[in-house]
């Protein structure tokens, strides 16, 4: 005999289809993202994502910019992490060269890339729970992210847009070093103090935020199980970053194909296998814990030495085709350049982060509940300027 | 075929590279045309008609799709500096994708590339088998005006709805540019010599 609580009781409730406009003006999108989502009921039957309001041609205008002025492009692909668009194309542009650069202008490039994971992911650290309805978390979070800010700002002059990465080195403010002559163009005075004192702070801001979100119910109810992306889907949609290692695939590309220095740094590759908008979450949060250990270390390592390497005046790469790539905080962050040997590259792509994991959507979307439309958006941590370039 | 580019012949006299031991297997195993290997990048080259099941079964050991795109090889050109020889230069399209391996900790990872016509610039689309492919397809039709055979939604992805051109052609001209011609040559300014005092801000300190 059937136990009453088995006894299915099935009505069809007729709701007409509904098609609502989101965007592309809306708390959510992080941007100008703009979803035309048709509803059946509460679900989500299909959507149709429409980009290109931040379309700005980068492509385009990189084939008219010599390799040294394209470096103020990338700065503004995705604002969030600024620095670490310049490096994928600083090591194109250096591989078609030729250049070897200076060990110290390496590891300066690995500490500010890494600054830039920090504030990015704290970015997303304080907005999310605010799609989720919880505001407190933003103010906390924020206000870390300005220490990380000021770090970055102090070295290259910039917040959002440090364009400190030159062909062959880097290039800090004139007089931010100590005051001798031979130093008058290296990191300030007190930096690494001040770095490793804002290092503490994002290990403790990690560790309230576990006490405020992590480990609230709400949270989990909203977003544990919700968004599920398995791993063969992930990777048939170009994901990478912690969205991809959200679904268990460990794959790292400061691991996996290490540039910089990250060879000489021993860190954890995060990972998690549910696969859900809460995983997301986690992996991110444990990944600003990585990423201070890996400052730490490079603090340690970093040697004394110069900061630029001897390059040409005028830079005219030989003919030849590169993809370069790099593990930003939204994921792989590549350049694929083609240059005929002018000044100016022939072909720039870009293949920027956001954009790729983005078009998961048209999957990822239908049959899923309108609410969970914000979790679920917010949980894939996009930037309209990196999915517009 | 005849108009492709620059494929490296399997030379028995020099030792290959590890990269380039790769890129022969993976030939080999695909039956692709042939391969390229320069700074460290991976091209296989495939015929029009196998893209699809090439890409397909590329993907058993490459699992990442990471990017779709292409690139408009023109004798010509209205922005930019142009192609370093147009004389010798076969005027194509390369549509070019590019997998990478996710599984094994390597870094290995290759860019396919087909050959397209000019004057009628069609290919299969992947779409069928790898869905992320979509939005790279559009993004390929609007910007190139190739054609995805297969792709039924290719509307345009950036430009707006009555936009007119395929802007990254290199016929296409950048009319900021125009407008108002951009003084990059001349704003390469000479760097002081390493050994001369800096002229501008050496009285700073």
């Amino acid at each position: 005999m059937m136990h009453r609580s088995e006894v299915a009781v099935s009505v069809e409730l007729q709701t007409p289809d509904m098609t609502i406009n989101i965007g592309p003006q809306h708390p959510s999108t992080h941007g100008v993202l703009r979803l035309i989502a048709n509803l059946d009921g509460e679900r989500i039957r299909d959507v149709e994502p429409v980009i290109g309001y931040m379309h700005r041609g980068y492509e385009k205008l990189s084939e008219v910019r010599t390799y040294a002025q394209i470096t103020a492009l990338v700065n503004r692909i995705d604002w969030v992490s600024g620095f670490a668009n310049e490096v994928p194309f600083i090591l194109g542009v250096e591989k078609l060269l030729g250049i070897e650069v200076p060990e110290r202008a390496q590891w300066i490039r690995l500490i500010l890339s890494e600054l830039a994971r920090i504030s990015s992911h704290l970015v997303f650290m304080s907005s999310y729970p605010l799609e989720l309805g919880a505001t407190t978390p933003l103010m906390h979070t924020l206000r870390e992210r300005e220490y990380v800010l000021e770090l970055i700002e102090s070295v290259t002059g910039g917040r959002f847009h440090p364009n400190f990465t030159r062909v062959g080195g880097v290039k800090p403010n004139y007089g931010g070093g100590s005051q001798t002559k031979k130093q008058s163009m290296d990191l300030p005075a007190g930096f690494f103090k001040q770095t490793l004192e804002t290092m503490d702070r994002v290990d403790q801001i990690c560790d309230d935020l576990d006490t405020l979100v992590t480990g609230n119910e709400v949270i989990m109810m909203r977003t544990q199980g919700v968004g599920v992306i398995p791993a063969d889907k992930a990777l048939e949609y170009g994901l990478t970053g912690p969205n991809l290692r959200a679904s268990g695939v460990d794959y790292d590309l400061r691991r996996d194909d290490p540039y910089l220095t990250y060879d000489q740094i021993d860190f954890n590759v995060v990972t998690r296998d549910t696969g859900d908008c809460y995983a997301r979450y986690v992996v991110r949060q444990d990944e600003i814990r990585e990423s201070a250990n890996i400052i730490r270390q490079a603090i340690d390592m970093i040697p004394a030495g110069p900061l630029m390497a001897k390059v040409p005046r005028v830079l005219k790469a030989p003919p030849g085709q590169v993809y370069t790539r790099a593990e930003n905080p939204k994921g792989e962050f590549g350049y694929y350049l083609v240059s005929e040997g002018g000044k100016m590259p022939y072909r720039l792509k870009i293949r920027s982060t956001s954009f790729s994991n983005l078009t998961i959507l048209p999957w990822i979307l239908p049959g899923q509940l309108v609410p969970d439309l914000v979790a679920i958006l917010g949980s894939l941590d996009f930037v309209l300027g990196d999915v517009d370039r | 075929m005849t108009d492709q580019p620059t494929t490296a012949e399997a030379d028995e006299s020099t030792e290959l590279s590890a990269l380039e031991q790769y890129a022969s297997d993976l030939t080999d195993r695909l039956g692709a045309t042939g391969y390229d290997v320069e700074f460290d990048t991976v091209r296989v080259f495939v015929e029009l008609d196998k893209w699809v099941e090439t890409i397909v079964a590329a993907r058993e050991d490459l699992e990442l799709f990471s990017w779709l795109s292409a690139i408009d090889w023109s004798k010509t050109t209205e922005v930019g500096e142009g192609v370093a020889d147009p004389d010798s230069l076969v005027e194509r399209f390369e549509v070019l994708c590019r997998l990478s391996s996710v599984r094994e900790h390597n870094a290995d990872a290759a860019i396919f590339v087909a050959v397209l016509d000019r004057s009628e610039p069609s290919i299969a689309s992947l779409t069928e088998f790898i869905g992320g492919a979509a939005w790279h397809e559009r993004e390929a039709h609007e910007m190139f005006g190739i054609d995805f055979v297969g792709n039924d939604n290719l509307i345009p992805l950036y430009l707006p709805d009555a936009f007119v051109g395929n802007p990254l052609l290199k016929s296409y001209p950048l009319i900021a540019r125009e407008v108002k011609p951009w003084p990059g040559d001349v704003d390469v300014e000479p760097m002081p010599e390493p050994d001369q005092e800096p002229a501008a801000d050496g009285g700073a300190s």
